[in-house]
């Protein structure tokens, strides 16, 4: 059970975080409604308050009263269904991860859940979709999360920035908790492009209308910026030709993407990199990576082994190798361990095997052996036995 | 298990008292209205230009200070669910690891080529499971070309194909094809394909029973040395017919896990047949690390509190050793029982006149002159004597 209180953290505080979120929205409609009710409620006293009033009026007023209410319930039953539906997501998670077992079938589902976290991550959304609608996988992955920033993305990219904006306007409170500047760097690009469309007077507005109320620490910044008004588009000067740079687009993606990450209490790395990063390491050996010179690395290869492999290979090679202070020794034609049961046995050759599988060998070819590294021919009773602590 | 349950228990109270607030918002709201509705009604009925009399003033002011008291309830009740719903995410921050990455480097796997590597050991990990419309979409959006890694897999993922959708027919033209070189790997492929056959024609009822009892005297027949007890199940549900084999004891074998076990087993045997590695290496690998990452993060954790972290760099070898079972050993791997060391290339082991190894290392270490006493037997020996050996 260790691996998931290890690895599921994000399955369970995403939907976490949308409960949460889904309930200070319902708090908001409900405070709102309820304020209109009472100050209806409040327009009843006051007309009761005054002298020989109109039984009409005060039915028209009551009228009035019945309407909000009829609105205040119909939001309260609505905004606490999407709290209620929020919740049960957290609760299918849950179910799903209490069926943890070591069986093949929920370890495949597993590395599918991964690996439609690490598509999302990657912007890779229709294979994620794809694969999320394959495995059964829509309610335990966070799609929907990943979805919403899709659109921003895309906007972004396309160069708009009023849905990054309007994101942010969304998240206003969590945002500013967590000091982001996403807000104030699209301030600054949408400033920047005015300038680059040579509407500078309209930049002069825009700055006065958002650059005025920012916090300290991002002086410097406005002040580049009022700055770039004396430059021309073409400047070759630091740092108003970054401000005017292209790429300033890419890293606002870059930004948006870490923020929407903490905004949901998500890792900057993905679990399935992690998890990748850790097996690779618990199962590297120094053996598929021997030098070339030393010729015994590509007679060790294993072909069931991951690191073996060649794509593999490249990628565990600048992790660590993993510990071992005690020898696991296996037989290299059978795969089996080497004990006392199976005693390692080493040929004229010095290559060592399994006492099984030599002995297999043996009675199938007359007492001879065939070293499979070499192809050298021995005869079985040459096979000395080594004894390992 | 105690962290979901210690979790669910939190999101239980919470479902409970969003649905008890629901139902409690809706009926108060429900009288409030009524009250105000039968109010209206007493006020419709009076002639028109009646003024309000006192008393109904009084009943209509408390009418309203009723429906401003429940309202204004209503959100305060509303709002004291928060300490509840916080207590669910205080209880994930307890009982996971939210810091799960702190034993990893992110520069690893992030530069451009990399991600190209990785995204080709995904593409290859789906027309391997046979997802190929999968693996085809990833291909797509990671601009990358995968033509080349289809090839072998072409053959087995139609044959898994027709599997997905019950047709057993390919699979089993196939497995009877190979049907020797199956046997030698000890699979019991045939077998399951001829089971699942039968089982379909189980399920149809009393009225397939002659043709589920000639299916299985023509083809289940064979199996009977290695699959008897199977066998003797199959055979028994056939006493389920007419009361339907689902409330029987033999329900299990009527769920559809099992096709999806079919499709496992015949990807599997069809892949240690082609000498290909049988399971996935990129399943391999993430197996491998949820068993490493938890005691990884342990030792970090550990490390930490007695500040030595510093130590582990994350960069030679893993601090501790991480048993990921038998099946995940690919490797010799040989520690000198001396120096308590991996044997390398400047140290392999040696293995001495009386059979004992140790590493070159501690071999120079024991040795004076031409005189080496063995660390675990009386035998004295000449050193040069000793022989590298490769496991």
């Amino acid at each position: 059970m260790a691996d998931i209180k290890a690895l599921e953290h994000p399955t369970l505080k995403v939907p976490y975080e949308i409960l949460n979120k889904k309930f200070r929205a319902a708090q908001k409609q409900l405070d709102r409604e309820v304020s209109h009710v009472q100050s209806a409620a409040l327009e009843v006293e006051r007309g009761l308050g005054t002298e020989r009033c109109s039984a009409a009026d005060i039915n028209k007023l009551l009228g009035g009263m019945v309407e909000k209410l009829q609105v205040l319930k119909r939001k309260a039953e609505e905004s606490i269904c999407e709290e209620l539906q929020a919740g049960y997501v957290c609760k299918r998670r849950l179910e799903h991860l209490k069926e943890h077992t070591s069986q093949s079938q929920w370890c495949r589902k597993r590395l599918d859940r991964m690996l439609v976290e690490y598509f999302l991550r990657r912007g890779y959304y229709a294979a994620a979709q794809k694969l999320a609608q394959s495995s059964g996988l829509e309610d335990l992955t966070n799609i929907d999360v990943f979805l919403v920033s899709k659109e921003v993305e895309r906007s972004l990219m396309s160069r708009e920035t009023s849905k990054c904006l309007a994101w942010c306007h969304d998240n206003r409170s969590k945002l500013r908790k967590l000091h982001s500047t996403m807000e104030f760097n699209l301030r600054i690009q949408e400033f920047v492009e005015l300038v680059k469309a040579d509407r500078r007077l309209e930049a002069v507005k825009h700055a006065r209308k958002y650059f005025s109320t920012f916090e300290e620490g991002q002086l410097i910044s406005i002040q580049h910026c009022m700055a770039l008004l004396a430059f021309p588009v073409t400047t070759e000067l630091s740092p108003y030709k970054e401000l005017l740079e292209e790429e300033r687009w890419g890293r606002l993606v870059e930004q948006f993407r870490q923020e929407n990450y903490k905004l949901f209490q998500l890792a900057t790395q993905s679990v399935f990199t992690v998890a990748l990063q850790a097996g690779l390491s618990a199962l590297k050996t120094p053996y598929p990576f021997k030098t070339s010179e030393s010729n015994f690395g590509s007679e060790s290869k294993n072909k069931s082994c991951p690191v073996c492999q060649d794509w593999f290979n490249i990628l565990a090679e600048p992790l660590p190798f993993a510990h071992c202070s005690h020898s696991r020794l296996i037989c290299h034609i059978s795969g089996l361990p080497l004990n006392e049961h199976n005693q390692p046995m080493v040929l004229p050759n010095s290559r060592v095997y399994g006492q099984q599988s030599l002995q297999a060998m043996a009675d199938e070819n007359y007492g001879n052996v065939v070293c499979p590294r070499t192809q050298e021919v021995y005869s079985y009773s040459k096979a000395e036995k080594v004894y390992v602590m | 298990m105690e962290a979901c349950i210690a979790v669910e228990r939190e999101v239980d109270k919470v479902l409970n008292k969003f649905s008890s607030i629901k139902d409690h918002a809706s009926q108060t709201l429900q009288d409030v209205t009524s009250l105000i509705d039968s109010l209206k009604k007493i006020l419709d009925e009076c002639p028109e230009n009646h003024e309000m009399t006192p008393n109904q003033v009084t009943i209509v002011n408390q009418a309203m200070a009723k429906a401003k008291e429940t309202v204004g309830r209503l959100a305060t009740e509303h709002r004291e669910l928060h300490s509840t719903v916080s207590k669910v995410g205080k209880a994930i921050d307890r009982n996971f690891v939210s810091d799960f990455a702190s034993t990893s480097r992110e520069d690893v796997f992030s530069s451009p080529d990399k991600v190209m590597l990785l995204n080709r050991i995904i593409c290859q990990h789906f027309y391997r499971q046979g997802s190929l419309d999968i693996a085809d979409q990833l291909a797509e959006e990671a601009g990358l070309d995968c033509e080349s890694g289809k090839e072998p897999f072409a053959e087995l993922n139609e044959i898994l194909e027709s599997l997905k959708q019950k047709n057993l027919d390919p699979a089993l033209e196939w497995a009877q094809k190979h049907r020797t070189a199956l046997e030698k790997q000890n699979s019991s492929l045939e077998f399951k394909l001829h089971q699942l056959r039968f089982i379909g024609l189980i399920e149809k009822g009393t009225r397939c029973q002659n043709a589920a009892i000639a299916y299985a005297r023509a083809h289940l027949s064979k199996f009977v040395h290695t699959h008897e007890k199977d066998i003797q199940m199959l055979m028994g549900m056939l006493l389920y017919l007419a009361t339907g084999v689902s409330r029987s004891p033999y329900a299990h074998l009527v769920q559809p896990s099992l096709w999806a076990d079919i499709l496992d087993t015949f990807t599997k045997d069809a892949c240690t047949l082609l000498g290909l590695s049988v399971e996935s290496p990129l399943s391999i690998c993430i197996n491998a690390g949820s068993i490493a990452l938890p005691a990884l993060l342990n030792i970090k954790q550990v490390m930490q509190q007695r500040q030595v972290s510093g130590i582990w760099n994350g960069k030679d070898e893993l601090p501790i050793e991480i048993d990921v079972g038998d099946e995940k050993r690919f490797h010799s791997i040989f520690a000198c029982p001396i120096l308590k060391q991996q044997s390398t290339d400047n140290n392999p082991p040696m293995r001495l006149v009386c059979g004992h190894v140790i590493s070159r290392d501690a071999l120079n270490k024991l040795a004076q002159a031409n005189k080496l006493k063995c660390p675990y037997c009386p035998q004295e020996q000449n050193p040069a004597d000793a022989r590298i050996i490769h496991f």
